[in-house]
């Protein structure tokens, strides 16, 4: 879908190259990941597929057709751009900055309306939300309405610059899987630029690793790159906690989930104890009206069983978008030292250690 | 000047304020006209320049250059080179009032729209805007509330600086000042300029105040406060 070719990026003034002689193919519906340290060319790379920067030489071609073939312009309206500060339009409403593209295309009205709304559903923003302007909306809301507006005219590539590197760690995860989820439906190609090799391997499909200068070290799939790096700058940028790593690409969905310990709020205590001594545990889970939403010490439930007791909410409510590593994180810092993975309020069930480590030995 | 007073029996006149109202208003119109074509002038030159000076930014220090020598030669004496030249006429007063606008525009154009965030710039471009789109879909209007701060210094200066054109057989109010300064301090000249302070000043504070007003109804944005 993107091939780039012998892309070289000299900078007037510098005599080394910022982008030295890139090669590199992006495949139709990936999301291909540009990470390495500050600069490695990364965003220089990122931009030169938009033309904001213009190659020094070599070509750089969309669906095979080379990106100088259109007038600029044209260009970047076929291709959507988010950033890291995001830079919607003060001056302009939510619903207005989210319909540039469509103005700029010359959209009607009616169509240009139908598609904001459509998109604020997309990316769960709020309708209340589009009247507004951007300050006052949150940081998580504003990247949102960053993507959502990336994509208003359907662009088939994403080019998306540190897109979450604005936020702070809790929505920058909530936001990744959002994405991800996103991607699942609209398979756009996207090449993404991050520092932060986690969030490479957590989002790319192929992960491009660059050194300072521009040289591509290794390209390729995540879970490859981490079990055989292709050198010892790779393999110094993955870190010494590469093994670790790997589980943050293995998802919770491989895993057979346990029911686990859950009893009814109705239940008595002869049962809640069955249930407790049957998975080993000191705690139960407690399944009332609106689904499963806590857990009691066994040695808490009174005699009349847990009907009135105030239930321990779980710490980290897993999805199925979730990792392994996010599982074990989860299992080494609640006091059920299980892994609660909900669907929403539902709870499809638990992981415990041992799962995980069967997992990795598998 | 107390004795002055009680020589001529008081110094100011109502009678002559409620005989000379009609004379008041056309004085306080022509006033108003020639600030506003000076303003609007101005702004088109300044923009005209302004752009040169953000396309070209070598230009920017000439240009300021230029306009401040402009904004420093004496109105008294600017109107005495060009009068040879374009005579008493509204011509005259024009090219010196316009003149006195230039620096304060440029400037705050040029810093309006150097304050614009470079990545609502750069999203702007990445989305597809072309220079020109960008330039007035973006950078101009969030650039407003600096661009009209400099229009209000520049409308309250030209308010003053409309007295001195009297001089050339223009000054809406100015003619009043002038003309009370030549009848030797008597009740009615004394009332005379009296009148054309107060209703000049009047006229600056009302032309300011209108334009906060334009700035507000222009900018709904900026009267959002952040809420998160």
């Amino acid at each position: 879908m993107i091939d780039l070719e012998d892309l070289t990026k000299v900078f007037p003034g510098t005599a080394a190259p910022a982008v030295d002689q890139l090669t590199l193919h992006i495949e139709r519906g990936e999301i291909a990941v540009f990470v390495g340290p500050s600069g490695c060319g990364k965003t220089t790379t990122l931009k030169m597929i938009n033309r904001l920067v213009e190659p020094t030489s070599g070509t750089i071609r969309i669906d095979g057709r080379s990106v100088e073939s259109v007038p600029v312009h044209e260009l970047r309206r076929e291709i959507g751009y988010v950033i890291q500060q995001i830079g919607l339009f003060p001056h302009r409403t939510i619903r207005q900055n989210m319909a540039t593209v469509p103005g700029l295309l010359n959209w009607d009205k009616q169509r240009t309306a139908e598609r904001v709304d459509e998109l604020a559903e997309l990316v769960a923003l709020d309708p209340d939300m589009l009247d507004r302007y951007p300050p006052e909306l949150s940081g998580g809301q504003r990247q949102r309405v960053g993507v959502a507006r990336a994509l208003a005219a359907d662009p088939p590539v994403l080019l998306m610059d540190e897109p979450f590197g604005a936020v702070d760690p809790i929505i920058r995860a909530h936001l990744q899987d959002e994405l991800l989820d996103l991607q699942k439906r609209l398979r756009k190609t996207i090449a993404l630029v991050t520092h932060d090799i986690d969030e490479a391997i957590k989002m790319g499909d192929r992960v491009a690793i660059l050194s300072e200068g521009g040289h591509l070290e290794q390209y390729g799939a995540p879970a490859d790159i981490l079990r055989d790096p292709a050198n010892a700058f790779v393999a110094d940028f993955l870190g010494t906690d590469r093994g670790i790593k790997r589980l943050s690409l293995i998802p919770i969905s491989d895993l057979d989930l346990e029911t686990g310990p859950v009893v009814d709020r109705s239940a008595t205590h002869a049962e809640a104890v069955a249930v407790a001594l049957e998975y080993g545990t000191e705690w139960i889970a407690v399944r009332d009206s609106v689904g499963v939403n806590g857990w009691i010490r066994i040695a808490d439930v009174p005699s009349s069983g847990p009907a009135a007791v105030d239930t321990e909410p779980f710490q980290t409510r897993l999805t199925t978008n979730s990792t392994l590593k996010e599982a074990l994180d989860a299992i080494v810092s609640s006091h059920t030292s299980v892994a609660a993975v909900f669907d929403g309020s539902e709870l499809l069930g638990m992981i415990t250690a041992g799962a995980v480590s069967r997992e990795i030995l598998r | 000047m107390i004795v002055f007073v009680q020589a001529t029996g008081g110094f100011f006149s109502w009678e002559w304020v409620v005989n000379h109202l009609d004379d008041i208003w056309d004085r306080t119109v022509q006033h108003l006209m020639l600030t506003a074509i000076a303003i609007a002038i101005g702004i088109v030159i300044s923009l005209a320049l302004s752009v040169v000076a953000l396309r070209f930014r070598w230009t920017y220090a000439p240009i300021t250059w230029f306009t401040g020598i402009l904004y420093t030669i004496p109105s008294l004496a600017l109107f005495a080179f060009l009068v040879p030249v374009t005579g008493l006429s509204v011509l005259t007063a024009e090219i010196g009032l316009v003149s006195y606008t230039l620096l304060i525009l440029i400037r705050n154009m040029v810093a309006g729209i150097d304050g614009v965030p470079p990545a609502t710039v750069e999203s702007a471009r990445g989305m597809g805007y072309t220079d020109r789109g960008l330039f007035f879909a973006v950078e101009l209007p969030l650039a407003l509330p600096v661009i009209i701060a400099g229009v209000r210094i520049a409308s309250v200066t030209t308010i003053g600086l409309v007295t001195i054109t009297a001089l050339i057989g223009q000054g809406g109010l100015g003619f009043f000042i002038l003309r009370g300064l030549n009848l030797f301090y008597s009740p009615v000249g004394t009332t005379q300029i009296v009148v054309g302070t107060v209703v000049s000043v009047a006229l600056a504070v009302a032309v300011d105040l209108s334009l906060v007003g334009v700035e507000r109804l222009a900018t709904p944005w900026s009267r959002r406060r952040a809420t998160a």
